[in-house]
This record gives C-alpha cells, structure tokens and sequence, in this order.
C-alpha cells in the first residue's frame, strides 16, 4: 500500500533536521569564541577607564549649553524663545481631530 | 558526526565561549580604576544646581486622548511627531502649540514615530511590524486622512523604534520584537541590511531601541530584552561591532552621547549607564536615590548638548535630571509644578537643545526651558 511504502521511507531516511540546527549553533558558538578571544587579547593594550573619563571631562565643558545654568559662550538668543509672546502654558485646545 | 557528537561539541563550545566571558568580565574590571564620578570628584568639578524656577514647563500640547508612547523633533528647530494610544500620529509646532497634521494610522498599535532630516515626513511603527512612512507634504485623500507613502514590511515582530540616518530622507533603521535591526531604502520598500537574526550574531532577544552616530551614520548602537547594547557598522551585518555587558535588565533605551564616542543606556533594572565605545567600558552607572528597597523602571533617556546633563523618564512617573559628571540627580521634573500626571514614556531634546520635550502616559507632551539667570564661564 502507499502508506506502508512512505512509512518504510521515512524509516530508511534519517531525519537530519535536528542535525542541521545544532551544526548551525555549533558553528555560531565557534564563531563566538573567536570574537570573544579577539577581544581579549585587545584588552591587553586597553587604557584604563580613568583615560576615557578625562576625555569625557574635557568635551563636555567646550559646549554651550543652553539648559545649563552656567555654560561656555557663546549663547544664543534664539535659546529664550520659548519664553517670549505670551502662549497659554496650559497649551493650545484646538481640536481637529 | 552523529547528533550525540555533534551535541557533545555544542555543549563544549558553550562552556569555551562562557568561560571566555568570565575571563573578559574580569579583566574589564581590573581597567576600571575609577569611574566618572569619581574622576570628577577628584578634579574638583563644581556640581550643576538649578534653583527652582530655573527649568521650567513652558508648553503643554494637548490633543492625544490615549497615552503619547513616542515622540520625534524635527532637525529644524520647532517642531514634533508623536505617537499615542489612541492610534494617531499628532505634527506640532512646538513653539506656537499649534497640530499641523492629525494622522489616523492604518495600525492603531503604534510605538515609535521619527521625523525625516528634511521634516517633509514621519514614520512609525508597531505591533503591525510594519514601518509605515508619511509624506506632509501630500494631499489627504477623501476621508480626509494623509495616505501612507511607503510601508516598509519584512520584520518578523513589532517595530519597536524607528530612526532617520542623519541628513538622509531615504534611509532609516528599525528596531523589533524579532530580534533584529534593520536598515531599509525607503526609496525601494527593500530592507538593505539585516543585523542579527536567527542565522547571524546579534541580540538574543527583543530589540527595543536603535540610536544612529550623529557624526558618523555608518554606525548605532541598539538596546535590548536580552539585557545588552550593542555596537553596529551598517556595513557589518553579520556581527556587532562590540557588546556591552551591565545591565541586570530589558536595555530600553540608548541614546549616543553628542560626540559621538559614548553613548547612555537606560533600563528595567532601574539604572542608567554610560559606555565608552572605543574601550567597551562602564564609564558610569546612574542608580536613582533610594533605590534599595524600590526603583522604577526606566523609559527612556536623552543628553543635553554638551552631555553635561541626562534627562531620564521613569515609569512611576519621575523624570530625573542627572548631572552625568558627578552622577547627581540635580532635578526632578517630575515634581515640579505643573508636571505629568503619569508615566513619562518618552523624551528627546530639540535640535538647538534649548528645549526637552517629554511625552506621557496622561496623553499630554510638555515642553521644559531654561528660563532662570545664564551665567557664562
């Protein structure tokens, strides 16, 4: 009968389809560990953090700010003008929707 | 090989790649020899203080009556898109409070909203997984609703976020429930790259949040469930350019710092964090005051021009101003007068930085300026 020959097939064929997905995460997970060594052997000529702080220190006061209190010039006067007119501070009520 | 072989393998090469995680966590730490606030501490830098008229809510924009879940400026200087519960996209002009486009989407689930560079257009996303762009520049049809112009398909799970590249009306990157980002040419409807996925390396879990390099739009960085960000080159796909480590919970959001070589992350474990991207290191960890016992999740996160300041909204509502060098909450605008009566779930910084609007779960968006006394050094 039909069914009995498919059923003798799929007795002979293997199914591979497990296979093929933990071959594919195996070569994932190679691929990662090569990745993850590169990185330690960079680390080995890393700087220290205390580095890239300073770095950081030196950008962040060369920028005028306009929400800062007291910021590096020059400032704006385009920075004031959500204060200037008189708008509703509770907002515009249109509706068109 | 048979499968017993093969798992044999598989279950080696998982103890080699962890074992080599461990190795580089604690090497990391031996580099950390100080962090931000630290350093700044010992370089005597004076703390940020605001007196309390200083930052102020100039505008409320009314108008979404469902919770706003995603906001947008345009590159110019005044106006916003933002998206809500209530299935819209809303155009503002932020300075005069004035809706200059009410767009009802096909999708009511929408997520995130961007403007293009040029301000000609808007894109959002959602549960649909669909990217849908809008041109403001074309006729309504005849229901009187903005006919979509492009809808971007191919991900697999909902858009979760969506960006322009700078100076680019034709390109932009999402971020999605299925895993990946992806850049796409709007021109052609075509996804050009796919980050991560079942088949490359890349997040191993939703993808929340995308941030593209304002200096260098080859590169962005991306915040996931998985609890890392991760550094892209749009001409990489296969593989992220670094992954950073932290984080305890869903990364959902990062925001490039404005020069370009760190960025902020803020996430479910109630901290926000600032990592150095040429290194890979933590630079700074941002835990809310009185966190012990309970802390809210972070929303979202944006800097202020000079990164001097970090603008995070929280889920109980609380917006917090930190002073990124000292790592000091200086303010809390959440509970100043006239403030959100709920969740803030969005915030970004106009293009100049002399406004930051916030959106909230109260349906309302609000915009805060400086408006006390500026002193120059």
């Amino acid at each position: 009968m039909e069914s009995d020959d498919s059923e003798q097939m799929r007795s002979v064929v293997p199914d591979t389809r497990g296979k093929h997905r933990i071959l594919a995460e195996l070569k994932r997970l190679e691929q990662e560990a090569r990745f993850l060594q590169e990185e330690l052997d960079q680390l080995e000529k890393l700087e220290k953090a205390s580095a890239a702080c300073n770095e950081l220190l030196s950008i962040v006061e060369t920028r005028p700010d306009p929400l800062l209190p007291l910021t590096k010039g020059p400032t704006n006067p385009t920075w004031d003008r959500w204060f200037e007119g008189s708008p509703d501070p509770s907002g515009c009520r249109c509706w068109i929707l | 090989m048979s499968v017993t072989e093969l798992k044999e393998r598989h279950l080696a090469a998982t103890q080699t790649v962890n074992s080599l995680r461990q190795q580089l966590n604690q090497k990391r730490l031996l580099l950390l020899d100080t962090d931000v606030a630290g350093y700044s501490r010992a370089q005597n830098k004076l703390p940020v203080t605001f007196t309390p008229t200083d930052l102020v809510c100039c505008r409320t924009l009314q108008g979404h009556s469902g919770k706003v879940y995603s906001l947008d400026w345009t590159p110019e200087k005044n106006r916003i898109v933002s998206a809500s519960q209530d299935g819209r996209l809303i155009v503002w002009n932020a300075l005069t409070s004035q809706k200059t486009h009410a767009i009802k989407l096909p999708c009511p689930w929408v997520m995130t909203c961007a403007f293009s560079p040029s301000g000609q257009s808007v894109a959002c996303g959602g549960l649909d997984s669909i990217c849908s762009i809008f041109n403001l520049n074309s006729s309504m049809d005849k229901d009187g609703n903005v006919p979509v112009s492009r809808m971007l398909s191919g991900h697999k799970g909902y858009v979760s976020s969506c960006q322009y590249v700078p100076d680019e009306d034709t390109h932009l990157i999402t971020s999605s429930g299925d895993h990946t980002c992806i850049l796409w040419d709007i021109t052609t409807g075509l996804r050009t790259s796919v980050f991560g996925g079942e088949f490359q390396s890349g997040h191993t879990a939703d993808v929340l949040s995308v941030s593209i390099n304002g200096s260098n739009s080859r590169l962005f960085v991306s915040g996931s469930c998985d609890a890392t960000a991760r550094l892209w080159d749009t001409r990489v796909a296969s593989r992220a350019v670094r992954t950073f480590y932290g984080h305890e919970g869903d990364v959902s959001s990062v925001k490039y710092f404005p020069d370009g070589n760190r960025f902020g992350t803020g996430s479910e474990d109630g901290t926000c964090r600032l990592f150095d991207i040429r290194t890979g290191h933590q630079l700074q960890v941002y835990n809310q005051p009185n966190s012990d016992s309970d802390f809210a999740q972070v929303t979202s996160i944006a800097f202020s021009v000079s990164g001097r300041l970090l603008f995070a909204g929280y889920a109980n509502g609380d917006c917090y101003v930190w002073d990124t060098l000292l790592a000091q909450v200086v303010l809390n605008l959440g509970s100043l007068h006239n403030s959100h009566e709920g969740r803030i779930s969005c915030l970004g910084l106009s293009a100049d930085g002399s406004a930051l609007c916030t959106g909230s779960w109260d349906s309302n968006l609000k915009i805060w300026a400086f408006g006390g006394h500026r002193k120059m050094t």
